[in-house]
């Protein structure tokens, strides 16, 4: 693509989350949604071939529908309440359409089968955005309207993610829809706690964008887009090998790394709001999660595939990708658990 | 719940319906998506007329300038399909499915 294009439509991603992020007004809240997708929408279907066009006419119609219902509950909610802003937004059937366009947009439990299969479309830069960047502007809105919401409505809806996360991604040997499924699961934890610490949210989201950046760039590296191609990546990188089973760890909560702390303050959060069925129900849906990512640390680490000479032996080209954002985001996905009671201390939890 | 709410609400919803439910053609999905743009613009523009409120005479604009704008880019997906799919039918968008 024309550098002077991609500046553009980046620089306009950019621009459209932000203007999300500082709106007040539900308008230009909406402007900044259209924006965004519009301007990822070139990036996605930059290379045409069947796959990236269908993901990328999947991904517009999902985004569109979400966006226009986001602007018909706040229309709504003016002819009913005579208001326009975000956080009074008041009317109860406004306050749960704005939440269904956002668990569309972002891909949570019932409406969330778009997302594996826009991301298998994808490649792993893109698809590295949409997972991470493109979360952001409906969590904010998302945050701002918490207060309001049912908040049964929430926790079915938590509950059905990490569980659909769980179990969808059992069955998969592509790695882009084991990580769209390991999303599901992740964004089902941060909308289970939304109403009761909106700052865990955040902090989940964090570590969730850390992890998920760091999976996506070892992929990227390694070139890997299956399991298979997976298990002989040790083959051209023994240490990135071993570090990314431990990535793959984090994300799926293990305690001494990172992963571990936003699972382990939700569900103390949520046993202390008087919710232990909910807490434990999502502690055992996250052994679903674990099952597949300690599947791929198998693959990767604990054994060896039986290939062929010519397969585990690859050309060994000199490295001309840049390592230094990859390294620095793999040290943040393993060792921030230390971190906890400052986090603690300044979440003021 | 005036008519003219009512009117919009049940515009909107049958172009949401018609999207959700009548999954044959890609041309038809974009046509109920600039039918439920529609509905919202005379929302709008209904609302800024009735409370009389001047300043937001500018919003139906902008939401047609973006409804114009996220139609071209579905017309432009709609060629896209076209030529790699060879159609424009949803049934042959099966290449991702699990």
């Amino acid at each position: 693509m024309n550098p002077y294009v991609l500046t553009i439509l980046l620089s306009s991603l950019g621009l459209g989350t932000i203007l999300t992020f500082a709106s007040s007004h539900w308008l230009l809240a909406w402007m900044g949604l259209e924006i965004n997708t519009l301007a990822i929408i070139p990036i996605m279907a930059q290379q045409s071939h069947p796959r990236a066009i269908e993901a990328t006419t999947k991904y517009f119609l999902t985004q569109a529908t979400a966006a226009a219902m986001i602007l018909f509950a706040s229309t709504t909610n003016a002819w009913l309440v005579g208001e326009w802003e975000i956080h009074q937004l008041s009317h109860p059937l406004a306050t749960t359409t704005v939440m269904l366009a956002l668990a569309l947009k972002l891909g949570l439990a019932p409406v969330h089968f778009w997302l594996p299969e826009v991301l298998q479309g994808l490649e792993l830069t893109t698809g590295l955005i949409l997972s991470t960047w493109q979360k952001l502007a409906p969590f904010a809105l998302m945050i701002q309207v918490a207060p309001t919401i049912n908040s049964s409505l929430l926790i079915a809806m938590g509950l059905l993610s990490t569980l659909v996360g769980g179990w969808g991604g059992l069955n998969q040997t592509q790695l882009r829809k084991i990580l769209a499924y390991s999303s599901i699961a992740h964004l089902g934890w941060m909308v289970l706690i939304l109403q009761y610490a909106p700052s865990l949210t955040l902090l989940s989201l964090f570590l969730y964008i850390i992890m998920t950046s760091s999976a996506f760039l070892t992929l990227k590296t390694n070139n890997s887009l299956t399991i298979n191609t997976l298990a002989t990546s040790w083959t051209k990188s023994p240490t990135l090998a071993a570090l990314t089973a431990l990535v793959l760890l984090s994300l799926g909560g293990l305690p001494p790394l990172s992963g571990f702390m936003p699972k382990w303050l939700i569900l103390q959060e949520l046993t202390k709001q008087g919710l232990p069925l909910s807490a434990t129900l999502a502690a055992m849906t996250a052994l679903l999660s674990l099952y597949f990512y300690l599947r791929l640390c198998y693959a990767m680490t604990l054994t060896i595939y039986p290939n062929t000479l010519t397969a585990t032996a690859p050309w060994r080209l000199n490295f001309t990708l840049i390592t230094l954002p990859l390294s620095i985001i793999t040290i943040l996905a393993l060792g921030l658990l230390p971190l906890t009671p400052a986090v603690t201390t300044l979440l003021t939890l | 719940m005036t008519p003219v709410h009512f009117s919009f609400t049940s515009a909107f919803i049958l172009g949401l319906m018609g999207l959700a439910f009548h999954r044959t053609h890609l041309l038809s999905a974009l046509l109920c998506l600039e039918g439920m743009m529609l509905s919202l613009f005379i929302a709008l523009s209904l609302w800024a007329l009735q409370m009389e409120a001047i300043g937001y005479s500018v919003a139906p604009m902008l939401l047609l300038a973006f409804s114009a704008c996220e139609a071209s880019a579905g017309l432009a997906l709609l060629v896209a399909t076209a030529r790699t799919h060879g159609t424009d039918r949803l049934q042959s968008l099966n290449l991702l499915q699990c």
